[in-house]
């Protein structure tokens, strides 16, 4: 095998035109890079650059209409870091995040798992069951589950009295906010596993096959299996879905906005929905931004570990 | 191989994306477009008034294009906002009539000759009130709203009730028969009253001389802690204990008290005209009830008299930076004229001026809308008032009254230092 | 780990189960019940908000509002269907949709995998700057973009016009999709690349021969991802495109909430019609899926 290893190392310095080569490599990268960064440079350097001078203007909808805001510095940020409802709402993102992140990543782990053992049948049955869920417009997913709890006709109400786990008619879910949050919580952990199902069964698709033929060989257990070679192969995955969880889910708006009838009250702002009420709702648009820039900071900053390791995760060997 | 098929696929989406942006540009080269926002309530209810207002606008501007686009309530001021901040803002747009204080303050309608507009010496003062700002008339009332107690004459047949109540103290009383009568049902109200129903309890506030806000000197002051405010909510609170086994934490839309009303399961409601026609749509209600159901203005706990209802309703302003300013209201006062305003009586609204009264009266199924309508309240016009809305305060403070969380005075002090904040601020 | 072979022993799926007779046969189908059991469970409990809309829209108005909830349709009606496709524009929109949603589709996933490959085999200067670029761009919540994002098509006249929607659409897409097809090339072991180029093939062939079939999986999970996100798609659709010409299916969709009561079981209607489309692209890319497991007996 090393001989092997060292006839390839050999060959490669060995290939011809080698100085071309390494123009063509110098230049490859960007030519490649170049097509996705002029697409999303195009569309989106203006609003940004909007976007932030917004967050240091004054623009309700006054200077909306006439298209010109009225600087004031920092005025918006030490506004939103003063406001005491902001750092409630800041805490409560975070948990709300984190509680929805771990059920995702957990139960759609373990789905994609499941989906491996099953037979072809079973599989295509329950994947084309997650798929039907993924593909539910999130705004008629909302709607259903709104009627699934709705305190008059609801099916949890019904089910869960005749089940005699209490008398539940006209119970409503929303009154307590921790309830509210945790059909909340519900519907956004059941709309985003099959996301991470599919996306893991398909990294779990490529552990070659002879590695785990190796290992149950050789005696090993199921689970130490997974842990020393399907796990470590499926980090790269793993660390991805992850970040991407923790973005989408810091900013969950919709199922929030919509389930509680476009009017939450304070105890379930999240920090989307405090940006849109400022913005939309008091018609603040620098204000709004402003939580929208501090936004992205705390998340840049919560995925901090995340992004390193995906920076030095795959350096080029 | 793989790479031909790749290649092919891309021109295909590059061709098809050009294809879209080709269709784009031909349209406005030479003809005026006059854009018209309207929302989908015209669409599905009287879109025929809309066609007919088109054409006789085009008779007198003949080669004016006018496109008139359909919005949706939820998400329809956002798109609006944008529209604004990116300079394509429509030449008509229409706005409810709560929402229309902000952007009048704001200067974003051009001002209205009221002369140019059909019957507009006698448009509704709540509807004109909603138009005016600083004495400047900035929109075209549109059409009005009100609200009306919907009920089932074979129940109050029933529970031996022979004429509907004249004041608040026989609807009670009439209301407690039907209790008496069907309510060993646990899911039956004789009323139909969720708690979260602000503005059928804001109407109990006005009938007893009480209200959400005064101005006094440029400045706003919460006024729910008035002992007439005070007597109207603890009345309210009285009502809705002996009459109704609604949710307390509810309000009056989901669910459309139609849908337990259709079952069977509530005697009456106090409702908005097209809630009866809804109640009897296949789609959601029963149809069978059509012959049972009827309707009759809420009573005043005055004899006579009748509970103030919510006037809602719509309006139609031509925003400030319209290019088309002139022909925007010709087109409206098409839309609004005496024979379109009938077809929209006809849907089920209320027309916009009084001496179009008699159009909803002679209809068995507007009439007691159009009689509640002539004592009506409406919120208090004041740029900031949407953001009291927004903010839940009213809801919030029915809920704390009706589950018993906060005594009437504490929930109402709460409310109005709430009020009182928020509609002063920027001042 | 241990220093596998590089070139791959065929191992197709049948000497798996060669393994797996140790354990008895009995024990064996315990173990199939099981976890077919388990599946079944996660089926239903997964799918039922999805069957409460489906058979919802085969229901009549009064099965739709019961105290007591029915379960199954009995008295199944094709009215709520008839009602949405009836619906003016439904087919226009369909067509809008799927002219955006294709454009989408396609031209993320080349522009993503181009990029991918950049960011996964190339070591290169302003590397990292663009990998932390490309994370930050997908925190910025879409809400505070709506007016910036209008305010700058507005100015290229990119409004009211499907283009416009596909290019916001794609910056959206792209993000998610260069990272995850990234994570999908480092996840190919190098060596299977370079035994291919010892055979004499260009980088080309060799990617195009080993690392395409691969990275299948990924492209597929990709592509289903960037077809939700672009079909699903409501707030930019609705405020962005004007004419109801021009309209995609979602903003179709939502108007069947008015402020005068929803019309629920054609909402519900018109909600499976418009999930329909991506369990069908789904069921067509499904097979790649499958493909990337047995690849590894193919190669050899």
């Amino acid at each position: 095998m090393a001989a092997v290893e060292s006839e390839l190392a050999v060959s490669s310095r060995r290939r011809p035109r080698w100085s071309r080569h390494r123009i063509a490599r110098g230049v490859a990268p960007y030519a490649l890079l170049a097509p996705a960064t002029i697409a999303i440079g195009a569309v989106l350097a203006y609003p940004l650059y909007l976007l932030v001078r917004l967050s240091f203007e004054r623009y309700g909808l006054f200077e909306l209409i006439r298209h010109k805001g009225v600087w004031i510095g920092a005025a918006n940020y030490t506004r939103i870091l003063h406001d005491g409802q902001f750092w409630h709402v800041v805490l409560r993102t975070l948990a709300f995040t984190a509680v929805n992140v771990s059920l995702t990543m957990v139960l759609g782990t373990a789905i994609a798992l499941l989906l491996v053992q099953l037979n072809s049948f079973m599989r295509m049955l329950l994947t084309a069951g997650l798929v039907f869920v993924w593909a539910t417009p999130v705004v008629v997913a909302v709607d259903i589950w709104r009627w699934m709890v709705d305190s008059e006709f609801g099916v949890a109400n019904w089910t869960l009295t005749k089940l005699h786990f209490g008398n539940f008619t006209h119970h409503d879910w929303f009154v307590n906010p921790w309830s509210g949050f945790a059909v909340i919580t519900a519907l956004v952990v059941w709309g985003a596993i099959p996301f991470v199902t599919i996306t893991v069964f398909a990294g779990l698709s490529q552990v070659p096959d002879e590695l785990l033929e190796a290992a149950r060989i050789d005696g090993a257990r199921p689970f130490a299996v997974f842990r020393e070679i399907t796990l470590p192969l499926l980090k790269p995955i793993f660390v991805i879905l992850a970040s991407l969880s923790i973005i989408w889910d810091f900013q969950v708006f919709n199922q929030v906005w919509i389930m509680l009838d476009q009017r939450p009250s304070s105890d379930y702002f999240l920090m989307s929905i405090y940006s849109f009420f400022e913005s939309f709702r008091i018609s603040e648009y620098g204000l709004g931004s402003a939580i929208a820039v501090v936004m992205v900071l705390i998340m840049l900053v919560v995925t901090s570990f995340y992004v390193r390791q995906m920076v030095k995760a795959g350096e080029v060997r | 191989m793989k790479a031909r098929v790749i290649a092919a696929v891309l021109l295909a989406a590059v061709l098809a994306a050009a294809a879209t942006t080709a269709s784009g540009s031909v349209a406005k080269h030479n003809a005026t477009t006059v854009t018209v926002w309207l929302q989908d309530d015209a669409k599905n209810g009287w879109a025929d008034a809309v066609a007919a207002a088109t054409r006789s606008f085009q008779a007198k501007h003949p080669g004016v294009n006018v496109d008139v686009q359909y919005q949706q309530w939820t998400t329809h001021l956002t798109k609006f906002d944008a529209a604004l901040a990116g300079n394509n803002a429509p030449d008509v747009i229409e706005l409810g009539n709560s929402e229309t204080a902000k952007y009048m303050a704001a200067g974003a309608f051009a001002p209205i000759k009221a002369k140019a507009y059909p019957n507009s010496s006698k448009w509704l003062a709540g509807l004109k009130s909603s138009c005016t700002y600083n004495g400047k008339l900035l929109c075209v009332p549109y059409y009005a709203g009100a609200r009306a107690v919907i009920y089932r004459m074979d129940y109050y047949r029933q529970a031996g009730i022979r004429s509907t109540p004249r004041s608040l103290n026989q609807f009670v009383a009439d209301g407690k028969k039907l209790m008496k009568k069907f309510g060993k049902d646990g899911n039956f109200s004789a009323f139909y009253y969720p708690g979260k129903n602000w503005y059928a309890t804001m109407g109990f506030v006005y009938d007893y001389g009480g209200q959400i806000a005064v101005k006094k000197n440029g400045k706003w002051k919460g006024a729910l802690t008035s002992p007439q405010a005070i007597k109207g909510l603890t009345a309210a609170k009285s009502v809705m204990k002996a009459l109704s086994r609604a949710p307390r934490t509810t309000d009056e839309a989901h669910p459309y008290p139609s849908i337990p009303f259709a079952k069977g399961k509530v005697a009456s409601f106090v409702g908005n005209g097209w809630e009866w026609p809804y109640t009897l749509d296949p789609k959601v209600g029963n149809p069978g009830l059509a012959n049972v159901m009827n309707a009759y203005p809420m009573p005043s706990h005055v004899k006579g008299r009748y509970m103030p209802t919510f006037l809602g309703g719509s309006d139609l302003a031509i925003p400030a930076t319209s290019g088309n300013k002139t022909l925007a209201a010709d087109w409206i006062a098409a839309y609004t004229s005496t024979a379109n305003e009938k077809k929209m009586s006809d849907a089920g609204n209320i027309p916009n001026a009084s001496n179009l009264a008699a159009l909803a009266a002679g209809n068995p199924k507007v009439s007691p809308f159009a009689r509640a309508a002539k004592y009506n309240w409406f919120v208090p016009i004041s740029p900031n008032w949407s953001n009291v809305e927004s903010g839940n305060v009213l809801q919030e403070m029915c809920q704390a009254i009706f589950t018993g969380r906060k005594s009437v005075r504490a929930a109402a002090t709460s409310a109005s230092n709430t009020i009182t904040r928020i509609l002063n601020t920027g001042s | 780990m241990s220093a596998t072979p590089i070139a791959p022993t065929p191992v197709s799926p049948t000497t798996a189960h060669l393994v797996g007779r140790r354990r008895s046969a009995r024990k064996r189908r315990a173990g199939r019940v099981g976890i077919n059991a388990l599946a079944l469970l996660v089926f239903v409990v997964m799918v039922f908000p999805v069957y409460w809309m489906v058979s919802t829209a085969f229901k009549t108005g009064p099965d739709i509002f019961g105290y007591t909830p029915t379960w199954f349709p009995i008295h199944a009606t094709f009215a709520n269907f008839g009602d949405a496709i009836h619906r003016q524009y439904f087919w226009r929109d369909v067509a809008n949709s799927l002219i955006v949603v294709v454009a989408v589709v396609i031209i993320s996933l080349v522009l993503a995998l181009l990029a991918a490959l950049a960011l996964a085999k190339f070591r290169f200067y302003g590397r990292r700057a663009f990998i932390v670029l490309i994370i930050a761009v997908q925190m910025i919540p879409l809400n505070a973009l709506i007016i910036p994002l209008y305010i700058a098509l507005s100015r290229a006249h990119e409004v009211n016009k499907l283009s416009g929607v596909i290019i916001t659409y794609l910056t959206f897409v792209l993000p998610f999709t260069i990272w995850t097809l990234r994570g999908f090339i480092i996840g190919v072991p190098k060596d299977l690349e370079e035994a291919a180029m010892v055979d004499g093939a260009t980088r080309f062939g060799a990617f195009v021969r080993i690392l395409l079939p691969l990275v299948g999986p990924g492209l597929v999970a990709t592509s289903i991802f960037a077809f939700i996100q672009a079909w699903n798609e409501y707030i930019i659709a609705y405020v962005f495109l004007s004419s109801p010409t021009k309209q995609t299916l979602t903003v179709w969709l939502a108007s069947f909430t008015t402020n005068r009561g929803t019309a629920w079981g054609p909402l519900m209607a018109a909600a499976t019609l418009t999930s329909l489309p991506v369990v069908v692209f789904f069921v067509l890319v499904q097979r790649k899926i499958a493909f990337g497991l047995t690849a590894g007996a193919v190669r050899g």
